[in-house]
């Protein structure tokens, strides 16, 4: 097996590799690096990633490895210091890091004082600090003080490139990521560097915005503060908030993210890495779906539009239910929700002789992409599909109602009156039972029972993407009163415990009265007397795995942080 | 004297100008666009042809504002930022308007050492302006440039990114704003090689203006 | 190890030295001149002769030990070797490099100027030699006139059949395309170079891979200068023997010195590589100017290590022997300065063209370069500091070898060896150091 000799620890490799720095990153030897990205080509253009680069030395007539007089290997040592970035590997090369070489270190030193001779000390007021690069590594790597005494170049600042990214000039150390991601990733081909020598800087052309559906991307990718999010700016420092690994919702991708939180409150959203969902990237329209969560929010449980507690909700829902046929209620799931929330729904209605749900489809034609947007705007139509529902087709399901045919509507996580299933007429003498996100919601006008459903990111479920990809999501952020499973998810989920109600900084503003399907569908089950035994997501999903071949191998273990490919539905394995 | 050493200020071109040249000006004729097709297909891809294109544009229209790379990229069949990044990159390319002469005076390396500094410095007075500034009835830009390569005849300029007028004296600066100043271009001069001088006695070329090195090298009185 | 200059001349009976590459013919320039002075006949040969086969010409390169006359000296017929071997499905470029914008290089404009179609030759040679069907000739955007000239030239020889499909009825094809520049050094640099063809903004690139390797549109690419290309066809016409023996042994043939500077007769000269110094001042170039005693030399452009007055004696322009006296051969641009020249202004002035001309691409080219401007500046105008001096070759060292190209190397090499050489003159520009104890030696002094 072919060797690489790393700081005198040997690593052993087989067939193709990356560059040499992604060969260390991936076994977790830290090389300071900016411009390098994984999924981009490698300009070796910041200079940090220098390391010494040397091979054994071979005899010029046998061919052999020399050795010396101990027996180690004669190492030659290229006389200049090589990138890493753009280094390719080979067997027996000896490489030496800042670990253990003062060249490299001095080098990575002195490659730092380049770069922070025109980068403003604006770190107090820079949305980076706290996670940027070139602050870290400066720390780490770079000299004490500076021994520039001029003016700085004075570049652009607070530029808008676009609606939902700005520019500062003065903190770019043109690594060039951002160009590169829009023409060899997005390939919008709006960013490019203008001008040139110290001068250079990114840009959009003039006369254009920098308003592709991916724009922010280049937000994170950007190894300083130099490009900003609109949104985000200045809203908070990255210490002050949590993050939680979890998915977008905007549509049926399930792109892999990180949900930002502060005071419980949603600030923003981050892509998080899955190279088999989103890879590196996430779209903006993911990154800004994020106010729902925290705004619009309804106080609490309704009854006859007056608030009530939770069990006088419960309790007439239940009367509601149990005083009907089966065959005259009608039940909705939700693609909103998760595959647990909508498998209790299903438990529901067959124990109440009902036909199994169906959910409202939330497809807009010509909305997404071929990348990371989906027509598809609901993240879950894959997980209904496989539990068996089918699409409520409007042309049918507006005149059964008006028919008649049904007494009782009871809907999950979703809104039949503004997405069209029916109208507000429709629904004049039926009565709705409503778990529901959102004040706005369109049917909550006309809900006999209202039942605030937990968001995304204040519960804990499986979604199935447009791919059949199942992926956990995990509470974000806490919700009002205490729910065990949610908090133990919240401790586990986030690393840091930050926000969680075991964080000395831990506020109960903002919490929200509302509950997940898993908690809210089984209390009007229990209050009609009915058993459900198995109402923990986990369990549930632990169930669904070894039962239901739709959900083949989709515990909460196997789908773990990055999720699971399931077997297309129907397929045997 | 714009000194970028003392003042690091490095200017954002405007976001969204208005457009110099309408629409109806905004095309290239069918015997331009013969060139440009001819250019595009002497590379592997259209891209190499860029620079070409963009040269036949600033001929064209004098200088590169927004909408006229907008134009070549479009041309050319690339991504208009590249053409953008490609525009600013360079040098000869105006972004902005200049005035109709382009005085780039040489004022690097041997230019230094043999005046080119003088000559510099003569044009600001003679034309009562500083480097970079444009004179009021719009006919002189004066802007001082890196090596031209041409040495041996230092000092030296070049009008408008053609002409080179070498082996510069007050008089021969006189003598090329007149030429300027009536419209005219000057002439192309050869200069002749030593060697030549001796061997040949004169320049090589008999299709071409000769023009004798000036003996000695003049001495430079400013080096800054 | 410095090796004591033997102070010989390696370039012969240089006075008697018959012209090749701008031979005394008048109006050379001209097809039907260059033609009856025996002018493609080489090219003929090479396509008519079932001696000169493509790996026979390279093999006569290699014999001839040509080095490029760019600046770096690599040996052309080995860089020639490196080329993959042809696949007819993967296209394969030429690339001649008349870019010339090294400071103090005015050579290729000349040979262009007087003999373009020797050019030409050396650049259809070598394209037979590769088995290479296209090849550029990127000139510099400044060389308008220049480029205009050689176009006119250029349409005569594909008139003539010369170059285009089936050159001379034989199997061979070959394109020239002259693509013109528009301001920019970096683009003599040959991997920016290729970018610069390409469309883009002229960024070196990391190497490995080289050119021949992965060159223009990612396929192999040989990449020549004018003068170096100019000489293909005299080593095919009088054998690589021949011009291996002209001038400095390990490094021959006839060279295109730029004289410039404070000399009475400045211009370019051809004689054999390996002339003194001192000959090329005083016997070649008339002398200083005024009869001004000499200060320094930059021997190949500016970015070549300045040498003092006192370093040039005995010293012979050739790779290994400039090597040796502390500089290098560079483009053979000479830039001579005589004892009244202000070395610190002139350095400033310097380091100012490569803090301009640094493409911005990576860190200590595109920060360095002005730090250094920034501080010899401050230098200039009295207000520096001795310990700036110390601060200086240090950026150099931060510097030299850390880019992806030499760019950063050919701005510190100015800086660091003109310190070294003239200290005594920065140190006289500088106020006192501000190191304790320093301004009591001077009190004492």
């Amino acid at each position: 097996m072919a060797k690489i000799t790393i700081d005198k620890t040997i690593f052993e490799f087989e067939g193709d590799q990356p560059s040499l720095l992604q060969f260390c990153l991936d076994r977790e030897i830290e090389l300071p690096h900016f411009c390098y990205h994984p999924a981009m080509s490698a300009p070796a253009n910041c200079r940090q990633c220098l390391v010494e680069i040397g091979n054994p030395e071979r005899d010029r007539e046998t061919g052999q490895i020399m050795v010396d007089e101990e027996g180690n290997e004669v190492i030659r040592f290229f006389p200049k210091l090589m990138t890493s970035c753009s280094e390719n590997i080979s067997d027996g090369l000896v490489v030496r890091t800042q670990r253990s070489s003062d060249l490299v270190r001095r080098a990575q030193k002195d490659n730092l004082e380049f770069l922070l001779i025109n980068h403003p000390l604006d770190c107090p007021i820079c949305d980076q600090a706290g996670h940027c690069p070139l602050q870290n590594q400066a720390y780490k790597y770079g000299p004490e003080g500076s021994r520039f005494e001029f003016r700085k170049v004075s570049k652009p600042k607070h530029i808008r490139l676009g609606p939902r990214v700005v520019l500062d000039a003065e903190r770019c150390i043109n690594c060039t990521r951002c160009t590169r991601f829009t023409s060899e990733i997005s390939k919008s081909h709006q960013l490019t560097i203008v001008e040139r020598s110290v001068k250079n800087y990114p840009m959009t052309p003039p006369g254009i915005e920098f308003d592709e559906p991916y724009s922010m991307n280049v937000i994170d990718i950007c190894p300083v503060g130099a490009l900003t999010s609109e949104d985000f700016r200045f809203k908070a420092r990255v210490w002050e908030m949590s993050s939680t690994p979890s998915i977008t919702t905007t549509n049926a991708k399930g792109s892999n993210c990180y949900y930002w939180v502060k005071d419980n409150r949603v600030l923003k959203i981050t892509p998080r890495t899955n190279m088999n969902v989103n890879e590196f990237w996430l779209a903006d329209d993911d990154r800004l779906d994020y106010e729902r969560f925290n705004d619009d929010r309804p106080p609490g449980p309704t009854v006859d539009g007056e608030a009530s507690s939770w069990e006088d909700g419960y309790a007439r829902a239940a009367h509601i239910l149990g005083n009907v046929d089966g065959n005259r209620i009608a039940f909705l799931g939700s693609a909103h929700a998760s595959v647990e929330d909508n498998y209790l729904l299903a438990r529901l209605a067959e124990k109440l002789g009902t036909a199994a749900p169906m959910y409202i489809e939330h497809v807009e034609v010509g909305s997404g992409d071929d990348w990371l947007r989906t027509d598809d705007r609901a993240p879950n139509a894959s997980g209904c599909a496989r539990l068996g529902f089918t699409v409520a087709d409007a042309d049918l399901f507006g005149p059964r109602l008006k028919g008649g045919e049904i007494d009782v509507l009871y809907v999950l996580e979703d809104d039949p009156v503004s997405t069209g299933l029916c109208t507000s007429d429709d629904l004049h003498g039926v009565s709705v039972i409503l778990h529901h996100y959102n004040e706005s919601n369109q049917t909550l006008p006309l809900a006999t029972v209202s039942l605030p459903a937990a968001t995304v990111v204040e519960t804990v479920g499986t979604f199935v993407n447009i791919d059949g990809h199942a992926q956990r999501v995990r509470p974000a952020k806490a919700i009002r009163g205490v729910n065990r499973t949610l908090a133990m998810e919240i401790g586990r989920s986030r690393a840091d415990q930050h926000g969680t109600p075991f964080d000395r900084w831990y506020n109960e503003e903002n919490l929200i009265n509302c509950q997940p399907g898993w908690v809210s569908v089984p209390g009007v089950a229990n209050a009609l007397g009915l058993d459900m035994p198995t109402t923990n997501p986990k369990a549930i999903m632990a169930e669904l795995a070894s039962t239901n071949s739709a959900f083949e191998g989709a515990t909460y273990s196997a789908m773990g942080e990055y999720g699971i490919r399931l077997s297309e539905i129907g397929e045997t394995v | 004297m714009t000194n970028f050493i003392k003042d690091p200020v490095v200017m954002m071109a405007e976001r969204n100008p208005d457009p110099v040249f309408s629409n109806d000006e905004l095309v290239f004729s069918d015997q331009e666009k013969r060139l440009i097709e001819r250019w595009k297909s002497q590379y592997p891809t259209v891209d190499g042809a860029i620079m070409r294109v963009l040269w036949l544009a600033q001929e064209k229209f004098g200088f590169l504002p927004p909408e006229v790379i907008r134009l070549t990229a479009d041309e050319v069949g690339i991504p208009y930022a590249n053409a953008y990044g490609v525009a600013t990159f360079y040098t000869q390319y105006y972004k902005k308007k200049r005035g109709k002469h382009v005085l780039d005076v040489c004022t690097c390396f041997s230019c230094q050492v043999c005046g080119g500094y003088d000559i510099l410095h003569y044009l600001e007075s003679k034309l009562g302006i500083h480097v970079g500034e444009t004179t009021d009835d719009g006919l002189f830009t004066l802007q001082e440039v890196e090596c031209l390569g041409a040495c041996g005849s230092a000092p030296m300029l070049q009008v408008t990114n053609g002409r080179y007028v070498m082996d510069l004296t007050h008089e021969r600066v006189d003598a090329l704003i007149d030429t300027l100043r009536k419209g005219k271009t000057p002439e192309f001069t050869s200069v002749t090689l030593p060697q030549d001088e001796d061997e040949l006695g004169g320049n090589r070329r008999s299709d071409v203006k000769e023009f004798q090195a000036s003996s000695p090298r003049p001495v430079s009185e400013t080096v800054r | 190890m410095e090796v004591k200059p033997t102070g010989q001349s390696k370039a012969g009976d240089w006075k008697n030295f018959q012209r090749v590459l701008l031979p005394p013919v008048k109006d050379l320039h001209k097809l039907e001149v260059y033609e009856a002075e025996g002018g493609y006949q080489t090219f003929r040969d090479a396509l008519s002769t079932a001696k000169w086969t493509p790996p026979a010409v390279t093999e006569e390169v290699q014999q001839s030990v040509l080095r490029g006359r760019g600046g770096a000296g690599f040996p052309c017929g080995l860089k020639w070797t490196f080329m993959p071997p042809v696949d007819e499905n993967v296209p394969r470029f030429l690339c001649c490099n008349a870019d010339e914008s090294e400071p103090g290089t005015f050579k290729d404009r000349q040979l262009m100027e007087y003999n373009p179609h020797l050019v030409f030759e050396g650049i259809l040679l070598a394209c037979y030699a590769m088995s290479i069907k296209t090849a550029y000739i990127y000139v510099r955007g400044e060389f308008a006139d220049w480029i205009t000239h050689m176009e006119a030239e250029l349409e005569k020889v594909y008139a003539k059949g010369y170059v285009g499909q089936n050159i001379l009825g034989s199997e061979f094809s070959t394109e020239i395309v002259i693509h013109k520049g528009a301001g920019a050094y970096i683009c003599g640099e040959e991997s920016s170079l290729m970018d610069s063809l390409e469309g883009k903004r002229a960024y070196p690139r990391v190497k490995p891979p080289f050119p021949a390797q992965k060159g223009i549109w990612g396929y192999p690419t040989t990449i020549n200068n004018v003068e170096t290309l100019a000489c293909v066809p005299l080593i095919l016409r009088y054998g690589g023997e021949w011009f291996s023996q002209i001038g400095a042994e390990r490094h021959p043939g006839p060279v295109l010195y730029g004289i410039s500077g404070h000399v009475n007769r400045p211009g370019v000269y051809e004689y054999p590589t390996g002339m003194l110094i001192t000959d090329l001042i005083e016997q070649v170039a008339g002398g200083m100017r005024n009869g001004k005693k000499l200060k320094a030399v930059v021997p190949g452009g500016s970015s070549t290590p300045i040498l003092t007055a006192a370093m040039i004696d005995g010293v012979t322009m050739d790779a290994e022997t400039l090597r040796d006296a502390g500089s290098m051969m560079g483009t053979g641009g000479m830039l001579i300065m005589d004892e009244d020249t202000d070395i610190v202004a002139w350095l400033r002035r310097v380091t100012h063209f490569y803090h301009h001309e640094s493409c911005g691409q990576c860190t200590p080219c595109r920060e360095g370069t002005g730090w250094l401007e920034n501080i010899v500046s401050r230098i200039e105008e009295g207000e520096g500091n001795i310990r700036d001096l110390d601060l200086l070759v240090d950026l150099c060292s931060q510097m030299e070898g850390r880019t992806v190209c030499a760019l950063a190397d050919a701005a510190a090499w100015p800086v660091r060896y003109t310190i070294e050489r003239f200290r005594e003159e920065f140190e006289a520009r500088c106020r006192p150091s501000l190191v304790p104890g320093a301004e009591v030696m001077e009190t004492v002094e």
